[in-house]
């Protein structure tokens, strides 16, 4: 056994990432890392690769107890990791980035500048005939593609030579031939006695390139064993919860035949940013929608190009009518509003009061000068609708819960009536009560005729509220599950990409 | 399609626009100043020019490894103070010599001082240099409340009529600054130093000590600094603690008119001492013009205004063409 993580613990404050990761890799092997949003494996990667530190368990390098303070401490005992978010200087050249703090060195301590552009040269033949267009190794990182610059990550992490390599997403942005020739290489690195830790979503490219598996769910190694042995369906069924613990299912949700007959909303057609490649859909009035799918697959790109916040192309018509909006101000004029994910960043000025927070998008109503204490009276009102736990309506918005916070954030947009509500994971790091009066809000807000589009990166709240849900993949929607077909299991295998869906468990 | 080539050479030069913004400074003054290319008016300006150069370099460094340095000024003053007060005009050369190695080790103290609040406490480069800056000038004000003192017209007259095989001596330190700037940038310091101003969590990841990067480039600017205190003592014989406070805004728009930019990672020294050799050529313009001294303050910021606002605006009108 090359390396062995053991009963690995880590806690972000209160949240618990993993509570018992285990992971085993021999030299020679491919391991793939599996498991569904948010079970722990960039948590569990991370720990292995020293930029997180555990809280419990221990890792067992060689069979000797080993720890890693710091990527660099990890990279001395040869553990190379390719980073999904890059870890190249954008200003600098391929052949810098690649050999940075490892370049050859003339006797007066001056870069052997040729040394460099020989190896990076060697290393860029790994991948020749990839690529778009050539390489050479004095480009600057900042004018390659996506793709491109994955491959410089992946090649910088060989360079060092290292005994573990982990690919943690690291074929998310190549295209087919560079995933081909990726797996080429995978296989020459076995040879040469390599152990490989390949974490993906991809269950074509798991099935293909890897020897064993290792399945989380919950921050829990849940199953290993050797891949040849177990099937698509057996790995999706490990990664998914059995007993689903969601209590807060929505009662009287539409059925296809009803959703039919409510009139169409919005609907979107080919809609096209730089993320996302075409996508049509029709949104009903009073239908809660939901959209699913790993994250990062263009949801919300998909909700920002409806509320005019990024450019798209395409076309949207609001009940019929053929909309373009430059700027959310257009979009707030025709009754949508958005509640965005990062409260902090977007949503809520922290520093200020709750009262001025509700109020921000409607000041106009109060006049000049403002009758503040009309405005009192009407921040009140909306206070005591969301059931907001505060000590008043003139504490900073920082002194409330997550959950009370994200409330203020749709408070202030239910003042304005809209008719279409996006949500963009509104309960991440919410608490468990103040989720359950968020999801009688949304059910109460449907049965008024609000239309609602709500991303969220829990898989079970979806599963437990939506009269619909699209899952997204690669800037597309990739499947519409709606009545029967709404399960956890069906959600989770769409997202993955694998390829049978059941009706019903 | 200009344009573009227009920004592409920008990118690969980047004091390509110093060297334009030179080259017609130097013809405005040779009109004005018939005189100009004689071996003696070069060495005139030359030896004026010298201490800013020196200065931008420092300051150049800084923002290289993605800081900024607002201090400089009053390192300059405090040098300044400390040689007009200690050796005086009949003081001997060995004072002299003395005390300009004590300027050194000023230079150096309050580079380190920079450096650890910035890089190891972590404070905002601009803010923490400003305050440093009342800092050094109230030090410098200590040592010399009033102007005067001075150093013995020997050793300035060593800095002001030296022309070695007929070359101004300036000339000399530049290419000697220039020449250890080219080894420094091919070693792995100086990679280090790209890869700190171009994305520190980036060049972190990768194990670059980037705590030790960044305070090493205020130690570079704050011995610059000491340097650019002496040559301006030596060119000026007098002491004034008020001698640097203009040179701080100069040494800054000479970095970013040389192309070295504000978010750091991109240009080199060069360009700034073309940058630092340009804003004052525009001095001498509005000297021999007769117009009055504020319009160099005015001329100097609106320089800085419209280098921090070309790519916002190139920007918004690619962006309106769309």
């Amino acid at each position: 056994m090359l390396l062995s993580a053991q009963n690995i613990v880590k806690r972000y404050g209160g949240v618990v990432a993993l509570s018992d990761g285990n992971l085993n890799v021999s030299s020679g092997e491919v391991v793939a890392l599996v498991g569904a949003n948010g079970s722990g494996k960039s948590t569990l990667s991370k720990i292995i690769n020293g930029v997180v530190v555990l809280d419990g368990g221990q890792l067992l390098l060689d069979g000797a107890p080993a720890e890693f303070a710091s990527p660099q401490a990890a990279r001395k005992m040869g553990i190379a990791t390719v980073f999904q978010e890059l870890s190249l200087v954008p200003q600098m050249s391929i052949a810098e980035n690649i050999w940075l703090t490892r370049e050859p060195l003339h006797a007066n301590g001056m870069v052997n500048h040729k040394e460099v552009l020989a190896r990076t040269e060697r290393l860029l033949k790994l991948f020749e005939g990839t690529f778009k267009t050539a390489l050479t190794p004095d480009v600057s990182v900042n004018s390659l593609q996506p793709d491109e610059k994955q491959i410089i990550e992946i090649l910088k992490a060989v360079s060092t030579d290292p005994r573990i390599l982990i690919l943690d997403e690291a074929t998310a942005s190549l295209d087919s031939r560079q995933v081909s020739r990726l797996f080429e290489l995978v296989a020459e690195w076995k040879k040469a006695g390599k152990a490989i830790i390949f974490v993906s979503h991809r269950m074509e490219e798991i099935f293909r390139i890897a020897d064993t598996y290792t399945v989380l769910r919950n921050g829990k190694t849940v199953g290993s064993g050797v891949i040849k042995e177990v099937t698509e369906k057996e790995l999706v069924n490990l990664m998914i919860e059995q007993a689903s613990v969601f209590s807060h299912a929505r009662q009287n949700r539409l059925s296809a035949r009803e959703l039919a007959q409510k009139p169409v909303y919005l609907s979107v057609k080919d809609l096209t940013t730089d993320v996302l490649r075409g996508v049509n859909l029709e949104v009903h009035q009073g239908e809660l929608l939901g959209l699913g799918g790993l994250m990062g697959q263009g949801q919300r790109e998909l909700l920002r190009a409806i509320f005019g916040y990024i450019q798209y192309q395409g076309r949207i018509n609001i009940q019929g009518r053929e909309v373009f909006y430059r700027h959310p101000a257009d979009a707030i004029k025709d009754g949508t509003a958005f509640v965005p994910g990062d409260r902090g960043k977007e949503g809520l000025l922290y520093i200020r009061s709750i009262l001025e927070n509700i109020l921000l998008p409607s000041w106009k109503e109060f006049g000049v000068p403002l009758r503040m204490r009309k405005a009192h009276q009407s921040a009140a009102v909306v206070g005591k609708s969301l059931n907001l736990k505060m000590a008043g309506l003139d504490e900073p918005v920082s002194s409330l819960s997550g959950g009370n916070a994200q409330k203020v954030v749709i408070g202030k947009w239910l003042k304005r009536k809209p008719q279409l509500l996006l949500l963009d994971d509104p309960t991440k790091g919410v608490d468990v009560g103040t989720k359950a009066e968020f999801y009688k809000l949304l059910a109460n807000l449907c049965d008024e005729g609000k239309t609602i589009i709500f991303y969220s990166s829990d898989d079970e709240e979806l599963v437990g509220l939506c009269d619909r849900i699209l899952v997204m993949h690669d800037g597309v929607i990739r499947t519409s599950l709606i009545d029967k077909m709404i399960t956890k299991r069906n959600l989770v295998a769409a997202s993955l990409g694998a390829s049978e869906e059941e009706q019903h468990e | 399609m200009n344009r573009r080539r227009w920004n592409q050479l920008l990118l690969k030069y980047p004091f390509l626009f110093a060297l334009i913004l030179l080259a017609i400074a130097i013809l405005v003054n040779a009109i004005l100043q018939p005189t100009f290319f004689t071996r003696e008016s070069l060495n005139n300006n030359m030896r004026v020019f010298l201490p800013l150069m020196i200065l931008a370099v420092g300051q150049a460094v800084v923002m290289l490894g993605g800081g900024i340095d607002i201090s400089v000024g009053g390192i300059v003053s405090i040098v300044n103070t400390i040689l007009a007060t200690q050796v005086g005009l009949q003081g001997s050369p060995q004072k002299m010599w003395l005390f300009v190695g004590l300027s050194l080790l000023a230079g150096l103290a309050a580079g380190t001082l920079n450096g650890f609040f910035v890089s190891v406490l972590r404070l905002q480069p601009i803010i923490t240099t400003y305050a440093t800056s009342f800092l050094f000038f109230g030090i410098a004000l200590y040592i010399l409340p009033n102007p005067g003192g001075g150093i013995p017209q020997a050793i300035s007259g060593l800095y002001r009529n030296s022309t070695p095989l007929g070359i101004p001596l300036a000339i000399y330190v530049i290419v000697l600054i220039l020449l250890g700037w080219y080894y420094l940038r091919h070693t792995r310091y100086g990679r280090y130093l790209y890869a700190v101003g171009g994305k520190a969590e980036a060049a972190y990841e990768s194990g670059v000590p980037v705590v030790g990067i960044q305070f090493s480039t205020y130690i570079i600017s704050g011995m610059m600094a000491a340097v650019a205190g002496i040559a301006m003592s030596m060119l000026t014989g007098s002491g004034n603690a008020d001698i640097g406070s203009a040179m701080t805004l100069n040494s800054v728009t000479a970095v970013v008119i040389g192309g070295t930019a504000f978010s750091g990672g991109v240009g080199g020294i060069a360009g700034p001492i073309v940058g630092a050799m340009t804003l004052q050529m525009i001095m001498n313009i509005i000297s021999f013009a007769n117009i009055d001294t504020w319009w160099q303050t005015f001329v100097n910021a609106l320089i800085i205004v419209i280098a921090l606002a070309l790519p916002g605006l190139l920007n918004l009108f690619q962006g309106r063409k769309k």
